[in-house]
């Protein structure tokens, strides 16, 4: 069956969302066109408002409306603190889960040479600004476990180090509730040598 | 579809990227093929047996299908322990990728520069720093005289006289070294014939030796890389000093 051509261009861009192929795209546009089309008129509003004004937060790179985003204008947090991550979602993920209450530095990604983004691409231009105006006490590199994720690590330690500002990385090991029999040996091997003495 | 399965082969990842939500495109490093596009499906799924595995600087055994440019990886496991490159040497590493990436064609035989890689990327995890640039020329050497670019380091070119260590060369690229008096020197590279012999021997023993060296294969790889800068260069020279940071030593 063909569709009209409105339809088939609605179901077409629908298929720009992460994980969206053509039969999942057809349901959200005849669930939108036939049950919800209140729903769908505020999505596509809050979807033209929000891409019109996300931009960047200036201080830590993550996505905001606000010149400087609220996690960074909070008082309350402490601002000796900066933890460094890769991506948004990962800001979200300590957000719910630790009870780190200092600032984010968001790169957008990590250091990659091979795909050509170099440390002008992942703002460390910008960190490195920061790392020179503020008071930190403490940088903490939670970049991902990767190799890329690593070298990104290393790269921005030397950075702070040469300021005299401490560096912490955070630590990779065995997954709570975990079994040591399944962990892979990469893994296993790192949680030795990071291993505490009680 | 497929032919007969193909039985283990050691390899590397030199790089990979993501492909749609879950899986990932990777260009390994293997022996009997070279560099080899390999899509491995549902790699980055939270139950993938892969998650984790397809990295760089990790020997893997690998088999793999079909007869495309791009085969799909069927299994891929990790051989013996993983190389611990310390963070600091990682940069050296994505140096080696960066130039296999960017000088292996797909798909032809390296037995022998194989080797070199897994040597050179064994010597990153282990040597002294002293020793760190000398597995690194000895690398760039090797991997040259594998693509049929190898250089002429113990004689010269145009009568065949050894080089002598003491005497001054010019190294001509694609040709070799010739005396530096000759006509033809104004073009090459200047260097001491003992930096030469110490190329070809691959050990430097004064630091001389180590930078004259290393100009002259900064070269040679340039005329062959052609005038796209080796992004990985920017990562091994570091961060830039901070400027601020003094300052403000200075005026506290």
């Amino acid at each position: 069956m063909e569709f009209s051509p409105l339809i088939a261009r609605l179901m077409e861009d629908l298929r720009c969302l992460p994980g969206i192929g053509p039969k999942s795209a057809q349901r959200m546009a005849f669930h939108l066109l036939e049950h919800d089309r209140e729903g769908a008129l505020r999505l596509a509003a809050s979807l033209a408002e929000a891409v019109e004004k996300v931009g960047r937060c200036t201080r830590c790179r993550n996505l905001s409306e606000n010149e400087v985003c609220p996690l960074c204008a909070n008082p309350t947090r402490d601002a000796g603190l900066l933890c460094v991550v890769e991506s948004p979602a990962d800001v979200r993920a300590i957000e719910q889960s630790s009870a780190y209450r200092g600032l984010y530095f968001v790169l957008m990604g990590h250091l990659s040479p091979l795909d050509g983004i170099g440390p002008a691409e992942i703002g460390l231009d910008r960190l490195q600004a920061r790392l020179d105006e503020a008071n930190l006490r403490e940088v903490i590199l939670a970049t991902n476990p990767t190799v890329e994720g690593e070298a990104t690590a290393h790269y921005i330690h030397e950075m702070v180090l040469a300021r005299g500002i401490a560096s912490s990385r955070i630590a990779h090991g065995v997954p709570l509730g975990g079994e040591l029999e399944y962990v892979d040996g990469g893994t296993l091997s790192h949680a030795f040598a990071g291993r505490r003495s009680l | 579809m497929s032919g007969k399965p193909i039985p283990l082969q050691p390899a590397y990842v030199l790089h990979q990227r993501p492909w749609g939500d879950s899986s990932v495109i990777a260009e390994l490093f293997t022996p009997e093929q070279g560099r080899l596009g390999v899509l491995a499906k549902g790699a980055k799924r939270a139950r993938s047996p892969w998650r984790g595995q397809l990295q760089p600087f990790r020997p893997l055994l690998v088999a793999w299908r079909g007869r495309g440019e791009l085969k799909t990886l069927t299994t891929a496991e990790p051989q013996g322990q993983a190389l611990a490159l310390p963070a600091g040497r990682l940069a050296s590493g994505f140096y080696l990728n960066e130039l296999l990436m960017r000088l292996l064609t797909r798909e032809d035989a390296q037995y022998t520069l194989f080797g070199c890689y897994d040597a050179t990327l064994r010597a990153l995890a282990s040597d002294r720093d002293e020793a760190l640039e000398a597995s690194l020329r000895r690398f760039e050497r090797d991997m040259l005289s594998a693509l049929g670019y190898g250089l002429i380091l113990d004689h010269e070119v145009i009568d065949g006289r050894p080089l002598s260590a003491a005497r001054r060369y010019h190294y001509l690229i694609e040709r070799g070294p010739v005396a530096a008096e000759a006509d033809l020197a104004a073009e090459g590279i200047p260097l001491l014939g003992a930096s030469l012999l110490a190329l070809q021997q691959g050990e430097f023993t004064t630091a001389d030796q180590r930078r004259e060296a290393k100009r002259l294969m900064r070269a040679v790889l340039a005329h062959y890389l052609g005038p796209r800068p080796l992004a990985s260069r920017a990562l091994l020279a570091g961060p830039p000093a901070p400027v601020v940071a003094t300052e403000k030593i200075t005026t506290d």
